[in-house]
């Protein structure tokens, strides 16, 4: 994971926070997350160091310019950290592309597809 | 008390560290400032912007340089 230093130049920096819960629908979260890393979409960071209050990833979720939340069912964790902090983000969540918890198997085409997807909201 | 500065040393690092020492020369306080460079330490810390202040080992700032005055009240 590249740092976003903001050292002497403009840059945006997004980060990306994926729940990595314990079904297939959390995997999937954290797959997105990694592949929007690696695809240059944001930086993916740890949302448990959020939730545990760490004061750098707090100060950070702060100064970031877009923090993005994908979370793996409705029960929405990511989404209920960062509320209970104030600290504002864009929310996703995989069951909303037409993934089932404990029923589909998450291949790499379901990978692609969801990262896509995301990636396009983001950008957009 | 010790003071951390996180940045790979670049001008906004640097103003960020000269405010630090005029802060605490302002306070009249005796603390030890430290910058630490290194890319793994700094994202070991969650800061994702530089530069970075630390306080005690609490990340007060991310990705800003804060002003001696605001550093000041942070001390």
């Amino acid at each position: 994971m590249a740092c976003s230093c903001s050292c002497g130049k403009d840059t945006t920096t997004k980060l990306i926070y994926a729940c990595a819960g314990a079904a297939n629908t959390g995997y999937l979260a954290d797959q997105v997350a990694r592949k929007l890393n690696r695809e240059g979409s944001g930086d993916m960071t740890c949302l448990a160091a959020v939730g545990a209050d760490l004061s750098g990833f707090i100060q950070s979720a702060k100064n970031a310019d877009k923090n993005i939340v994908i979370d793996g069912c409705p029960v929405s964790c990511g989404k209920k950290i960062f509320e209970s902090r104030g600290l504002p983000f864009v929310h996703f969540v995989t069951t909303d592309f037409g993934v089932e918890k404990k029923k589909t198997e998450i291949t790499q085409e379901v990978i692609d597809r969801v990262t896509g997807e995301i990636c396009k909201a983001i950008n957009a | 008390m010790k003071i951390q500065i996180l940045g790979s040393g670049c001008p906004k690092c640097k103003q960020l560290e000269a405010n630090a020492r005029e802060a605490i020369a302002k306070k009249g306080i005796e603390a030890e400032i430290e910058k630490v460079t290194d890319i793994d330490q700094i994202m070991d810390m969650g800061v994702m912007m530089t530069p970075a202040l630390v306080i005690d080992g609490d990340v007060r700032s991310v990705g800003k340089v804060l002003t001696p005055d605001q550093i000041a009240a942070q001390l």
